[in-house]
């Protein structure tokens, strides 16, 4: 840790002393960013830099100054408009757009903190070219530069445009939607006609407050509850499924194996959107299996055991909320199992030989072989995957949403005053608070709550592996 | 003979099973056929058979039903999506797992942590994003959102680069090789798996999501739109009763490419994810 | 607009290449020419509504020699069914208004029931005209997506049967027209089977209910909704109002009035529970229908095709009938239902939009909507022919038209009422006590916007 604090400690500081101990070029560095490359004769990369620092003062003083001076009110003047009869069209004054304040003020500060961090990071640069010249050493052509990019630099040509995507299509728009948790944008502060502005831990608060106008506290418990639930649930039901289900098809007793592993592919192999919509029409109220169930005369004994209400004529498999999560996570196994079978197919084939041999010449049957040999195996190799999985599956959006939008009415007030339903993850609680009801405050508060939830267990779960630092040891 | 019993009981248990796996296929496949053109809640087989659908999805395209258009339009994206996620996930993952070099830690961390994030809550700040640089209602727009932060995936092909030999890296550098000769002449080629199982995974994606794109190709124009998305939209309340069957065929004509990928590539598939997922 | 693309220059300097790598692949080009009037359906052009691309095209088309007329871009959202007919309509407005400039009019797709959920997302980026369900507009208007009628406005009002008539109420927010009546046929009414019921049986439910029963099949009404649901509460006198910040007033849990609160909740399980009756949903509705087990049922136009393909000669509609509530016989009320069109505020011509929707809603069109797609006219003149008359549903819509009140409720009121309507539907299973359960449900439609 220390060592670590001291590296950051140099970082900040170096800088200042390549500064002050740099010669009259390396100073000029610090107004004229190329001007210690151009001392050693490194013409080109002198004017790329030039050109760099040009290109940010300009966005700076044309782009950054006008987003970021409003940053702090996310906008003051609201649209006005009058219709002028003359050239058919409207007249607006200059509106504030606070989205787009936030969005671009935010856009800003990672440009610019990006290029201070270059800015800074260049004086160093500079005055180690004026160590090099000093001592004599070689200084490197630009195609001897280019050249290292392919080479000893090979890991900053490899990853500069994923990081690039990154930083636009995810850090971005993460930085913006955690900002929103911490404004009061929802349908009542739209822009482009009406501003948003800072409310500070507001959205919070509500989130854990429970009375009578407010029942977000409420639902954020059910729903958290559920959401573990599910997760736990999802993660081992298809997990133990998977390998089971591999375990049988790849005994040496089964014939055909390709084939019987297609046709369980064949199921995952169709869209989810298409799949599930089926399922949920299959087990809709008045579906074809309910038509059967009545038929067979399942419903009328699950009345008569109290699992299913007497005053409905149906199994509502989708629509009360035992019943679904009993269904959804059944689905769920339809939809993963054939997914994990694959993954365990892989894994059992690697399981070492002679563990198993020593278990059966100890005299071990099937049941202990597979209980003392295959799953410790199995958890011991594929413990991480567990941990993403179960992640995954407390962010798993398309099969609750796809079997019960439009179908799951919930029967609890105070779930629905919060737009919330019992069998709602977090996750797809946030979207049905964007997309339906642009509540865009508490989807991004839910958002961060999910964020800090996973993480949680993230961190207990790799701590309890204590994996990352033992790396090295797998690589042969 | 208690051996033939036990092994068509064998048999027999795996085909219920695979039976009732594929029993919403089926009813797919068979309401795909249905000369009602609404949705049959009741019963399991049509009543009529007929072609109709398919011929109506591929050659008769309506305002609604705009199938070819869908079907090249993500087709497109998808070729595209799949060549960057696939070049990002392989450059980081290589990057991550046999270089060393001073950020490495940092990056792996902030990747774990940005993967966290409920994906959807950027939705609307991606899609201004998009709108600043004017493309929304693009293809390019669609490609980026699919394939720009693809770099987070790297974790399963990293494990599968970490199960390489390191001596074999090092013997090339020995002999003069750049690392980029190291990286395209002899990891690339002995990562078949991983490559084939990054490759279907990134060109799977836009097949399959309705959500994005949805609320990126906002213009309303049909033809613009990919299978995703028009097919989600026939099931419109307005729209069900007509379109259902052909939405079944569109199901149908969008399951057979990938479900010939998967019969395909199942081996590479097995290696490349336990290869990965496993290891790491 | 600068500021905005000296950031897109800079984004794209620091994405560079990752671009321009695929960039000859776009398959929309934001340049579109101006000169693609002729055949302006949907798949011509380009349908951003960006002011750069558009005010381009102006440039050119001014600059042009061949003609000095101005060239107007518009993009259009209506139904997936009307797309044909739509385009119908602008070629009759591209030739009416062919002297004052040209036109490059752009149709999309956009349900009228969803159309709402695309624009807010962002208004910008939404057509100029767009048609919605009336239910929409308060929502609309809030965000401030559309543009108030400036053009013709009374005469707009007169043809739809003055101030006072229910399409215009619809359509008027605060006093202010914000929209154009296309069709008044988007409410509920009820459909049955003349071979099960006589006209005087379809007068009351109990009666009908009974007639079902006895034939070992089921009428229908959607319980978990708060649409249909609305009929019972507004129809014991029972009142629901929107107040201007957006929330809802409600007396539903009165123990005042006449007719209590907890006497229609009672009522409604009465009907809930009866053999003859069965809550289902709009897919539900038309299976059962054409499978023969639904012979009666409250649903609206979109399906009228379903019940006169199942029924045949034995379709028949009606306003919806009397129930029994506290004792006595209740006429039930309704949401009176109106598709609206609406010009978007964001619009960069939004005079030229204000023509477009009043032509695709003048007299003609309303006629020619009825005549292609059966939709029942909003304007008086055209509501008044005899073919209009003449179709069962249209003539229903007209006589419940007289118990229907304009739908106008805040945002709030959706998800407790059809909460309530599945309690109830399910036949309060927990036996939870009456008064306590509309009295959650009124907490519920009256909180405040959060």
């Amino acid at each position: 840790m220390n060592k670590k604090l001291i590296a950051l400690k140099d970082g900040f500081l170096r800088p200042g002393k390549s500064f002050l101990e740099g010669d009259i070029f390396v100073k000029l560095s610090a107004l004229l960013m190329g001007a210690g490359y151009f001392r050693r004769k490194q013409i080109i990369k002198g004017l790329i830099i030039t050109i760099f620092q040009f290109v940010v003062i300009f966005f700076a003083f044309t782009v950054a100054v006008p987003y970021l001076s409003k940053i702090t009110t996310l906008g003051t003047v609201q649209r006005e408009s009058v219709f002028n009869f003359e050239t058919m069209k409207n007249e607006e004054n200059d509106y504030d757009h606070s989205f787009k304040i936030l969005l671009y003020g935010i856009i800003c500060i990672v440009v610019l903190t990006m290029s201070v961090v270059i800015y800074f990071i260049n004086i160093t640069r500079v005055r180690n070219l004026q160590l090099l010249a000093e001592n004599g050493k070689h200084i490197n052509s630009i195609s001897e530069d280019i050249r290292a990019y392919k080479n000893d630099k090979f890991h900053m040509t490899l990853l500069f445009f994923p990081i690039m995507g990154v930083v636009t299509f995810t850090i971005i728009p993460l930085l913006v939607m955690i900002s929103v948790a911490f404004t009061n944008y929802d349908q009542n502060h739209m822009p482009p006609t009406s501003l948003f502005t800072w409310v500070g831990i507001e959205n919070f608060k509500n989130m854990f407050t429970n009375s009578v106008t407010i029942s977000f506290g409420y639902a954020f418990r059910t729903v958290l509850g559920w959401t573990l639930v599910w997760a736990f649930f999802a993660t081992f039901t298809n997990y133990i499924g998977g390998i089971l289900l591999a375990m049988f098809i790849n005994n040496r007793k089964t014939k055909f194996q390709r084939v019987w592993r297609m046709l369980f592919v064949v199921a995952i192999a169709v869209p989810q959107f298409v799949s599930l919509l089926l399922v949920r029409n299959f087990f809709a109220d008045t579906g074809i299996v309910n038509t059967i169930c009545s038929n067979i005369g399942l419903t009328h004994l699950l009345q008569s055991i109290g699992l299913v209400n007497a005053n409905i004529s149906y199994i509502p498999f989708l629509t009360s909320p035992g019943w679904a999560k009993f269904m959804i996570i059944l689905l769920n196994m339809w939809v993963g199992i054939p997914y994990l079978m694959l993954i365990a197919t892989g894994v059992l084939m690697n399981i070492p030989m002679d563990i198993r041999e020593s278990a059966r010449i100890d005299g071990a049957n099937g049941f202990q072989e597979f209980t003392r040999i295959t799953m410790p195996y199995m958890l011991f190799v594929t413990g991480p995957f567990l941990v993403t999985q179960f992640v995954g599956n407390i962010n798993n959006f398309n099969v609750i949403y796809l079997l019960t939008q439009d179908v799951y009415v919930t029967l609890d007030q105070a779930l629905a005053n919060s737009r919330a339903k019992e069998i709602d993850l977090l996750i797809t609680w946030l979207f049905r608070l964007t997309n339906e009801y642009y509540n865009y405050k508490m989807a991004s508060v839910i958002g961060i709550l999910v964020f800090v939830i996973c993480a949680i267990f993230t961190l207990i779960a790799f701590n309890s592996m204590i994996r990352g630092n033992k790396e090295e040891n797998f690589q042969v | 003979m208690k051996k033939t019993i036990k092994s068509i009981l064998r048999h027999g248990f795996l085909a219920i099973l695979a039976f009732i796996w594929l029993i919403p296929i089926i009813w797919l496949f068979c309401t795909s056929f249905s000369a009602y053109p609404g949705i049959n809640i009741s019963k399991f087989f049509p009543d009529q058979w007929t072609f109709q659908n398919y011929r109506l999805l591929l050659f008769d395209a309506d305002t609604v039903a705009q199938f070819p258009n869908w079907f090249m339009n993500t087709l497109t994206i998808a070729v595209f999506t799949c060549i960057i996620s696939s070049m990002f996930v392989l450059m980081v993952s290589y990057a991550i797992s046999c270089m060393r070099f001073k950020m490495r830690k940092p990056f792996m961390n902030i990747a774990i942590l940005l993967n966290l994030f409920p994906g959807f809550l950027a939705m609307i700040a991606v899609y201004f994003i998009l709108k600043s640089l004017n493309m929304t209602n693009t293809r390019i727009g669609l490609i980026l959102v699919y394939s720009g932060s693809s770099g987070l995936g790297y974790l399963v092909a990293k494990g599968f680069f970490d199960t390489i030999s390191k001596s074999l890296r090092e013997a090339a550098s020995i002999e003069g090789a750049s690392q980029l000769q190291i990286f395209t002449k002899i990891v690339l080629p002995i990562s078949k798996p991983i490559i084939v199982y990054t490759v279907i995974s990134s060109f799977l994606v836009p097949w399959m999501d309705f959500i994005f794109a949805r609320i990126i190709l906002n213009s309303g124009i049909s033809s613009e739109q990919t299978v995703a998305i028009g097919l989600y939209r026939m099931l419109d309340k307005t729209l069900i009763n007509s379109y259902f069957a052909r939405f079944c065929a569109g199901g149908v004509l969008v399951s057979i490419p990938i479900s010939i990928l998967f019969m395909f590539m199942q081996k590479f598939y097995v290696e490349g994810i336990t290869g990965g997922s496993v290891k790491g | 607009m600068k500021k905005r693309k000296l950031l897109a220059i800079v984004m794209a300097v620091m994405m560079i290449s990752s671009l321009t790598a695929c960039g000859s692949n776009s398959g929309t080009s934001t340049d579109t020419t101006p000169t693609a009037t002729t055949a302006a359906t949907t798949d011509t052009t380009a349908a951003t509504a960006t002011p750069e691309p558009t005010k381009a095209a102006e440039a050119t088309a001014t600059s042009a020699p061949a003609t000095d007329l101005e060239t107007i871009e518009l993009t259009m959202w209506g139904a997936e069914e009307d797309q044909t007919m739509l385009s119908e309509m602008v070629e009759s407005f591209k030739a009416a208004y062919a002297d004052k400039a040209n036109f490059v009019i752009n149709l999309g797709v956009e349900s009228e029931s969803t159309a709402k959920d695309t624009v807010l997302t962002d208004i910008e980026a939404a057509a100029d005209v767009f048609a919605f369900a009336d239910d929409q507009l308060n929502e609309l208007v809030n965000a401030g997506a559309l543009q108030a009628v400036q053009i013709d406005t009374d005469a707009i009002i007169a043809a739809n049967g003055g101030a006072d008539a229910g399409s215009v109420k619809a359509a008027t927010s605060d006093g202010t027209l914000y929209a154009y009546p296309m069709t008044a046929d988007n409410g509920y009414f009820m459909f049955y089977n003349k071979e099960y019921f006589t006209e005087d049986d379809v007068m009351s439910l109990d009666k009908m209910m009974e007639v079902a029963a006895n034939a070992g099949k089921q009428i229908t009404m959607q319980f978990d909704s708060g649409w249909y649901l609305y009929s019972f509460f507004q129809g014991a006198g029972l009142s629901l109002q929107l107040q201007p910040d957006g929330t809802n007033l409600c007396d539903w849990n009165s123990t005042t009035t006449a007719i209590k609160g907890v006497d229609v909740v009672q009522a409604m399980l009465d009907i809930a529970a009866n053999p003859g009756f069965v809550s289902l949903g709009d897919a539900a509705f038309v299976t059962g229908v054409q499978d023969g087990s639904i012979i009666a049922g409250v649903n609206g136009t979109w399906n009228a095709n379903v019940a006169a393909e199942s029924w045949g000669d034995n379709y028949a509609a009606t306003k919806l009938p009397t129930y029994t509530v506290a004792g006595q016989q209740v006429q039930m009320s309704s949401f009176a239902g109106y598709k609206l069109v609406g010009v978007n505020a964001y619009s960069d011509n939004v005079g030229w939009a204000m023509y477009l929707a009043e032509w695709i809603t003048n007299y003609d069109n309303q006629v020619k909507r009825f005549e292609q797609r059966g939709l029942g006219p909003s304007n008086v003149e055209a509501g008044a022919s005899d073919s209009v008359q003449a179709s069962p549903a249209i003539a229903a819509l007209a006589k419940q038209s007289l118990y229907a009140t304009v739908q106008r409720v805040g945002g709030n009121y959706w998800s407790p009422t059809e909460t309530f309507g599945a309690i109830i539907a399910a036949g309060n299973i927990d036996g939870t006590d009456l008064q306590t359960l509309v009295d959650n449900m009124v907490d519920g439609i009256t909180a405040p916007v959060q």
